[in-house]
């Protein structure tokens, strides 16, 4: 049950990644490959708002968020807006998350820093097993996530004009949906939950500046396997990928654990090319 | 200045291939003429970067596809040369060959799991395996030597005998130059121009016969072949090897220097590899900086370099070379007329396509035989494009068959469709940017004969003489549709009267066995109409089947044999134009004239029959 316990929690840190790709991928069919630079971030100025300036969590938790909601604003006026080609998209929101990377370099060093968790780390018994109060929280966070966002999509006016934009963009502008700003608050919101969740993800992993590179593969392999644009999609292929992952580090051996997700990812991509919870669609001309 | 375009012009006239060719050569002779030992170093080791970027250009800039698994197949073809060398086989030749081999074997195994979804796929699959690099070295630490490195290489040897010094220099400059000219010649044939078109438009590329998958597939494991010899050859450089070479910050290096260079050029690569080795390299504090510098590299040159120096370059060229005037007479001479085309019957039974709960076509039977003009109009909405998209295989029917000539099509993929003898134009011009004229009209034979890629990077005489024949074919059909002056334009600057006929040459050159024309006489102008209702006339008049969708109703009633009138998704009508013209439905359905209350509005509609039928300009 521990070990578990400890793949939900591992899961869970990959469905938010994926979550944030969805929620910028809904709004502007945009792949955002900096996504998970952003949260690294987050647990960057998680550590130095608890541990380098002391400062009471919840404060730490409004900075990270406006932090991070500036630069993912930003990335979204330089990198996306002016950029017309979508395959130039990709090159540009990689290129962000690569100086994400550096920036982090210089700033924090490359050492692995430990964030403080605000209701300590003192392992809990659960359900049989023993967790550490993060890991629980982790998983609460992304099951929340998901549920938030789908009532939010159902029942309020900008979620349904987000699901709106991802069906068809230029019937949205015709029904007088401001796409463009639209898909700017989409970038914020990702930018400001990633911030948020740094003060969770950074406990559990360390902040270090190679946590963007392995986030983003397993979040992408988790969004694969859901399929792109569903969360509760996201949700399961974070907890498969974690199952994976802690089953994979258990039976293998650690230098298994990336290779077996790679076959995961492969084996989604041949049998269920569209994910499981997505339609696959017909092409248009 | 005018001293200076004539000496431009004159270069331009030169083969594009003698100026890099002759550098090329240069640079195999810089061991002798350089000394130094450093600089030296740093010419190696950006050959060995241009092979990589150039590998990556042909997936990126030329199929489309972002791949940053360069450094992993650079790494496996290091790696398989590494362990050849270890265990005696030390001739660089085996180890190129065995090295290439291995890394498309990589390309293939990580390409068709990640080209199946869409543009994100292939650059995840393939950055995943830039993070497995390290396990997979530790796994095999016996063989690999783990962390600590590969030490157990010897000496290279070409033909029996050590390579070693200057000598090695010239080994590495002659790989990378063979393979810039392969790189090249598959750039410049037809291969070259279906994959600017596949990059550009995938449901065009379907539309001239070109199987996405299968091309980018192809793009995406040829560029995996550079990326094996320079691990040779990089192996064979210092006969040590650890995976620290391998790094994130190498692939981000090698993303940069394509950015930079420019993806869709053939050169750009070097452009891009020196600016980056040599560039870099000399600031003291790379390695603290460089995530940040290649970062910056990509997001600047993306958003205000989007083709690269190449391009700036390009641009900056033509301005001086001019424009390229058309030699109209030898063009001319070049025109026989319309030849025969062997036009095919399209028979389409009882198809029925349902989006959701919106029926869109209902039991519609249809057809078309060769040498008519079949025409079929209805309002918007009606299902006329649905139809088109039916027949060209884009969608596929819930219900019915559809018949070109003895084969059925209605199960085929698109591109497959095409190669049955299929083509149409589209109701927006479909036109790749960045080609010209008459390349946009040549890709259209790209499924007429087969050239294959060997052919082509060989330059095989067969290569020759198809590409003759491309030429004068798409000079004959320029010819005929009349545009033929423009030919040297990009395509994508005509205006939209020019790029309609433009779309009619590229479908004529591939002799098709049926001619489906969607909408193509919106936006031209009264004597474009006229010069295109001609065209049409003859192109049936030679064999052709000619299904016309339009809502210029005056050309429909000149042109067609036989009119379909299509309304909610079903078939309302049929006949000949006169029958058409008269058909109550057609009138208040498609015309909105009321019959009942007609004098006024119906005869508008037979005055246009009778303008058609004495008609001025027949």
């Amino acid at each position: 049950m521990t070990l578990v316990l400890g793949a939900l929690a591992v899961g869970a840190i990959y469905a938010i990644v994926a979550i944030g790709y969805n929620i910028v991928f809904i709004s502007s069919k945009t792949f955002n490959f900096a996504q998970a630079q952003l949260m690294m971030v987050g647990a960057f100025v998680a550590y130095s708002g608890l541990v380098s300036w002391n400062l009471p969590w919840v404060v730490v938790l409004l900075i990270a968020g406006a932090i991070v909601a500036v630069v993912a604003g930003l990335e979204e006026r330089i990198a996306v807006r002016p950029v017309r080609d979508p395959h130039n998209i990709l090159v540009t929101t990689l290129g962000v998350s690569i100086l994400l990377d550096g920036a982090a370099q210089l700033i924090w060093g490359t050492q692995p820093l430990t964030v403080p968790f605000v209701a300590g780390d003192r392992a809990i018994n659960v359900l049989g097993g023993r967790a550490y109060p993060v890991e629980l929280a982790l998983i609460g966070l992304a099951c929340l996530l998901v549920a938030l966002i789908v009532l939010f999509t159902r029942r309020t006016k900008y979620g349904m004009a987000l699901l709106a934009i991802a069906e068809d963009r230029e019937a949205a502008q015709l029904r007088g949906i401001n796409v463009r700003a639209l898909a700017f608050a989409a970038f914020v919101a990702s930018g400001l939950l990633a911030g948020f969740v740094g003060l969770f993800v950074g406990p559990a992993t360390f902040a270090v500046s190679t946590l963007g590179a392995s986030l983003a593969l397993k979040g992408f392999v988790a969004l694969a396997i859901g399929g792109f644009g569903s969360f509760p999609g996201a949700l399961v292929g974070g907890i498969v990928v974690g199952l994976v992952e802690v089953g994979a580090a258990r039976y293998l051996g650690g230098d298994f654990v990336h290779l077996m997700i790679f076959a995961l990812l492969l084996l989604v991509l041949m049998l269920r090319p569209a994910g499981l919870f997505a339609r696959a669609k017909e092409r248009m001309v | 200045m005018d001293s200076l375009r004539a000496l431009a012009r004159r270069v331009d006239a030169l083969p594009l291939w003698v100026l890099p060719l002759a550098l090329g050569v240069a640079v195999i002779f810089v061991p002798q003429a350089l000394g130094d030992y450093s600089i030296q170093r740093q010419m190696q080791l950006s050959l060995i970067l241009c092979l990589l970027v150039s590998g990556l250009n042909l997936s990126l800039g030329y199929a489309g596809e972002l791949a940053l698994g360069q450094v992993a197949m650079f790494a496996g073809g290091a790696y398989a040369a590494g362990l050849l060398s270890t265990y005696g086989h030390t001739d660089i030749v085996l180890q190129l060959l065995v090295a290439g081999l291995v890394a498309v074997a990589v390309g293939i195994i990580t390409g068709v799991p990640g080209l199946r979804l869409n543009s994100w796929s292939l650059a995840m699959t393939s950055f995943f395996l830039v993070l497995l690099l390290p396990d997979v070295i530790s796994i095999f630490k016996e063989e690999t030597g783990g962390r600590n490195g590969l030490v157990t290489m010897h000496r290279g040897t070409l033909l029996g005998e050590p390579v070693k010094g200057d000598a090695y220099f010239v080994v590495i400059a002659v790989v990378t130059l063979l393979w810039f000219v392969v790189m090249r010649n598959i750039i410049v044939s037809r291969h070259g121009t279906a994959l600017r078109v596949l990059k550009q438009s995938p449901v065009l590329a379907q539309s001239v016969g070109i199987s996405v998958f299968r091309m980018k597939l192809l793009a995406y494991a040829l560029g995996s072949v550079p990326a094996g010899l320079a691990g040779a050859l990089f192996a064979n450089l210092d006969l040590f090897l650890s995976p620290e070479a391998f790094s994130f910050t190498y692939a981000t290096t090698i993303l940069a220097a394509s950015i930079v260079g420019g993806s869709a050029s053939v050169y750009g690569a070097v452009v891009g590899a020196v600016i980056l080795q040599f560039g870099l390299n000399q600031s003291s504090d790379y390695t603290r900086y460089s995530l940040v510098i290649t970062g910056s590299f990509l997001l600047i040159c993306g958003v205000l370099l989007p083709g690269g120096l190449a391009s700036l370059a390009r641009a900056g060229w033509r301005r001086l070379v001019g424009r390229r005037e058309v030699d109209m007479a030898a063009v001319r001479a070049l025109s026989t007329g319309l030849p025969k085309i062997a036009g095919q019957s399209l028979r389409v039974e009882q198809v029925t396509k349902s989006f959701g709960g919106n029926r869109a076509l209902a039991e519609v039977d249809l057809e078309a035989r060769p040498g008519r003009v079949t025409a079929l109009i209805g309002p918007n909405g009606s299902g006329k494009t649905t139809l088109l998209n039916v027949v060209c295989g884009f969608y596929r029917p819930d219900a019915g068959a559809i018949h070109l000539g003895n084969v059925r099509i209605d199960r085929m993929a698109p591109h497959r469709v095409a190669r049955a003898g299929v083509t149409r134009t589209f109701q927006t011009p479909n036109i790749p940017p960045g080609i010209t004229v008459l390349e946009a009209v040549i890709a259209g034979r790209y499924m007429t004969r087969r050239v294959s890629m060997i052919e082509a990077v060989l330059r095989l005489p067969r290569f020759w003489r198809v590409r003759r024949e491309d030429e004068v074919e798409a000079w004959r059909a320029l010819d005929l549709v009349g545009i033929a002056e423009t030919a040297y334009l990009e395509a994508t600057s005509l205006p939209l009267g020019q790029r309609r006929l433009l779309e009619v040459a590229r479908c004529l050159v591939a002799r098709p066995g049926l001619l489906l024309l969607d909408e193509v006489a919106s936006g031209l102008d009264e004597d474009e109409v006229a010069r295109l209702r001609g065209l049409i006339r003859r192109v049936a008049d030679a064999g052709a089947t000619v299904l016309l969708v339009e809502h210029n109703f005056q050309l429909v009633l000149d042109l067609a044999d036989e009119i379909v009138a299509l309304a909610h998704g079903s078939v309302m009508a049929r006949g000949t134009p006169e029958q058409i013209a008269n058909d109550p439905r057609v009138l208040s359905e498609y015309l909105g004239v009321e019959p009942s209350r007609d004098d006024g509005e119906a005869s508008v509609l037979s005055r246009l029959m009778s303008d058609s039928i004495t008609g001025g300009d027949k």
